[in-house]
């Protein structure tokens, strides 16, 4: 494993050092914890890793509540995101899933943006901002910004929709502010509880009114299809329910509509029998 | 930008020091090799066991999976780090109550498992905070150890807490 080492500390020397690298074999390298695992199984020639680790910009490392909203630089930690007290109180489900995420070494370390970027479809924050209905902000070396939503910026298995000049810079999420209950919630299915690529995951975000009724819904998938699915007809189905009355049939149904998005493979982890089974459970699982 | 060499400046175990090195070595390689403090292990090199975990400003990570450039202007703690020259008392409390509870056998994994209990031990006291069991699991979550099947290990991290 050899490779050069570019460390940009402000967006001036980021964009030089994207623009210098145009052409050629860069990758970018945040809590590198992905990054340099797969460049120790298969090392690559020429490369540059862009190690954004000395870079000082607040719009890439800071978490920033606003009006009906949070917006989250990707370089911030899995470890800064579970100890953040907005999103452990209205937002569980991302939470969780950076609570969840391999061990406690690696969340110091591994950054939300590298989760997303790494695209995989067993990505645990990945899937929770997919329920959540995130948008990604991605800027360009000559500084031009675009926002996509976040279902969008995945386009296949370990795909995304960056360009070679374009970085994701933070990714913003909504947050109803008018004092809705949230039943909100991470599940992750696999053979231990630590350090485990998920075999099945679910992430659901679901408000309910002081009366009630379901006003929004998110459900994702994760590592049962080519990319994290958002399952929309589940989210149409529960909103306008009211929630305390959704019974075991309404929930069985719910599944079902679930698992329309599911197509998951065999492999060394799981068959896809199994995975189906264990999603159509804990979907049904989350109103118990 | 890009260079064939990088040199940085951090402190390990108290001592400030400068090396220039080559822009992929990895901080385990760095403290192993380069430092000879042999007392971080290598294991699966993939950040699965903690066997290689050293702490960073004062939290551990995985010295497999950082990159040495990375602990420029930083403060790194190895297992060398906590003990002492006193000899009337020579051991971290950690390392104390790891050797009081039997919560080493092969020794492989303990290193990486004092650094991660000492990350946390630190993380708890700061917060006044005095964790139940689960909370200690969750905190050594990432430190495999075959051997001792865990339970004495945790007995001696909560046995830092005792009387609190």
């Amino acid at each position: 494993m050899n490779f050069n080492v570019a460390s940009p500390e402000t967006n001036e020397e980021l964009f030089e050092v994207i623009a210098a690298n145009q052409g050629r074999n860069f990758r970018f390298g945040a809590g590198c914890t992905d990054l340099l695992i797969e460049l120790k199984k298969q090392p690559e020639k020429d490369l540059t890793v862009i190690n954004l680790g000395y870079l000082n910009d607040p719009q890439f490392n800071s978490i920033e509540n606003n009006d009906g909203s949070v917006r989250i630089g990707a370089l911030v930690t899995a470890n800064r995101i579970t100890s953040d007290l907005t999103i452990q109180e209205r937002l569980p489900v991302l939470y969780e899933a950076a609570n969840q995420l391999a061990s406690g070494q690696i969340r110091q370390v591994a950054t939300i943006g590298g989760n997303l970027c790494t695209a995989s479809p067993a990505g645990d924050m990945a899937c929770a901002l997919v329920a959540l209905k995130a948008e990604c902000e991605i800027l360009s070396a000559n500084g031009k910004v675009r926002v996509v939503p976040i279902e969008d910026f995945f386009t296949g298995v370990r795909k995304t929709d960056l360009k070679e000049n374009e970085i994701l810079r933070s990714v913003q999420i909504p947050v109803n502010n008018s004092g809705e209950k949230v039943h909100s919630g991470f599940i992750k299915v696999g053979v231990r509880r630590s350090m485990e690529c998920s075999v099945v995951s679910l992430a659901y975000h679901i408000q309910i009114t002081a009366d009630d009724i379901i006003t929004l819904a998110g459900i994702a998938i994760g590592s049962v299809a080519p990319t994290i699915k958002f399952a929309s007809s589940a989210c149409e189905y529960l909103t306008g329910k009211r929630f305390s009355e959704i019974g075991s049939s309404e929930s069985e149904e719910f599944a079902t509509k679930i698992l329309e998005y599911a197509s998951p493979i065999s492999d060394i982890r799981a068959s896809a029998w199994y995975r189906e089974e264990v999603l159509f459970n804990i979907s049904k699982s989350i109103f118990e | 930008m890009p260079t064939d060499t990088h040199k940085i400046t951090f402190t390990i175990n108290g001592r400030k020091m400068e090396r220039t090195i080559s822009p992929s070595l990895l901080l385990i390689d760095l403290i192993r090799e380069e430092l000879s403090l042999k007392g971080t292990k290598p294991g699966c090199l993939e950040g699965e066991c903690g066997a290689c975990t050293v702490l960073i400003n004062g939290d551990a990570i995985s010295s497999c999976l950082y990159l040495a450039v990375n602990v420029n202007g930083k403060e790194i703690t190895t297992i060398e780090g906590l003990s002492t020259d006193d000899r009337n008392a020579p051991f971290d409390p950690v390392q104390e109550a790891m050797i009081q509870h039997g919560g080493v056998q092969c020794g492989y994994c303990t290193p990486g498992m004092v650094m991660s209990i000492k990350a946390f031990q630190e993380h708890c006291e700061a917060n006044r905070f005095v964790p139940g069991r689960e909370e200690i699991k969750k905190a050594i979550e990432g430190n495999l150890c075959r051997c001792t099947g865990y339970t004495k290990i945790i007995d001696a991290v909560e046995s830092l807490f005792e009387g609190e």
